[in-house]
């Protein structure tokens, strides 16, 4: 049986998880929040990590677990794949999607993006509202980190939106 | 029929046993699931002995004893599943229908948001699904 959730209703969780970890229960302590957030997002992907892989052989290698996460765990999540999957071969996988789903409806204020790097206000404004964005992709980087060390790979996950709607996560495996 | 089953988790850490007989042996059953734990990292680790079942989540029969037969079952996150029955005839198939029926009982017992991983599971909800898991055996493919 296929259960679905409405995607607004999961967007509207984040941003208000976001907003009350970020403003009301730790206001001054960034980094705090951010872990909490990460901490939600990892019990959730270690959940549905163990959900997802009901049905499939063991996997033998590291690629393997990454490449089941750019597919299938992707689309169970987005209905849509990672676009693109970039590697070193020492550990660290990139995982670029060119319209991540919970990036899609944030709004970026034109105007600031516009003249962001012209005058050093607005740019600060725009590095403002960057952070603020960064802050609700903990969660997502949370996720990929629970599903992959449940599957036994202990990694270390960041995002990085420098051009968005894109969104790539970098995941680095600890050796 | 099926005297024991046991959840054993990544870190062979115990993490459900029940076993459904009458006699006062779970002692012996739990003795002979903890032995069968080498068994499953054997296979795991070398699975070239295993054969054809390579990187299956089915690992089969693992140790006959005399009077037992125990089957395991490891999960893409090392979680193992162990089987111990007294029929002496056995279809795999009615053993696979078994675990793939465990193995969903499992994932939405550890879905719930209250249950700690790497913590024994302690629903009863749990408990009671995999009785009636335990009493279907062997009967919905016809023996």
């Amino acid at each position: 049986m296929v259960r679905e959730v409405s995607e607004s209703c999961v967007e509207s969780l984040l941003a208000e998880i976001v907003l009350s970890y970020c403003s009301g229960f730790y206001a001054n302590k960034p980094e705090l929040a951010a872990r909490r957030i990460e901490a939600i997002g990892f019990q959730v992907g270690h959940q549905l990590s163990e959900r997802y892989t009901m049905d499939r052989p063991r996997f033998t290698d590291n690629l393997e677990a990454i490449k089941f996460i750019c597919k299938d765990f992707w689309s169970e999540l987005f209905k849509k794949q990672i676009d693109n999957l970039k590697t070193n071969h020492r550990g660290t996988f990139v995982l670029q999607d060119n319209k991540f789903r919970w990036l899609a409806h944030m709004s970026i204020d034109p105007s600031v993006q516009a003249s962001g790097n012209i005058q050093d206000p607005s740019a600060m404004a725009e590095n403002k509202s960057a952070q603020a964005t960064g802050m609700h992709l903990y969660f997502p980087c949370g996720i990929i980190r629970g599903a992959l060390s449940n599957l036994g790979i202990a990694c270390a996950v960041s995002a990085d939106i420098s051009n968005l709607p894109a969104c790539s996560f970098v995941i680095r495996i600890k050796a | 029929m099926i005297v024991c089953v046991a959840v054993v988790g990544h870190q062979n850490n115990l993490l459900y046993i029940q076993s459904f007989t009458k006699a006062d042996d779970a002692l012996k059953l739990h003795h002979i699931v903890h032995c069968s734990l080498d068994v499953v990292d054997e296979r795991v680790n070398n699975p070239k002995k295993s054969g054809p079942i390579i990187n299956e989540t089915f690992l089969g029969l693992l140790n006959p004893t005399e009077n037992y037969k125990v089957y395991g079952y490891v999960t893409n996150t090392k979680v193992k599943f162990i089987l111990v029955t007294t029929d002496l005839d056995v279809r795999d198939v009615d053993v696979r229908v078994f675990f793939g029926r465990f193995h969903s009982a499992y994932v939405d017992a550890v879905s719930n948001p209250f249950h700690i991983p790497g913590k024994r599971i302690t629903s009863t909800k749990f408990a009671e699904r995999l009785s009636t898991i335990v009493k279907s055996f062997g009967l919905t493919s016809g023996t």
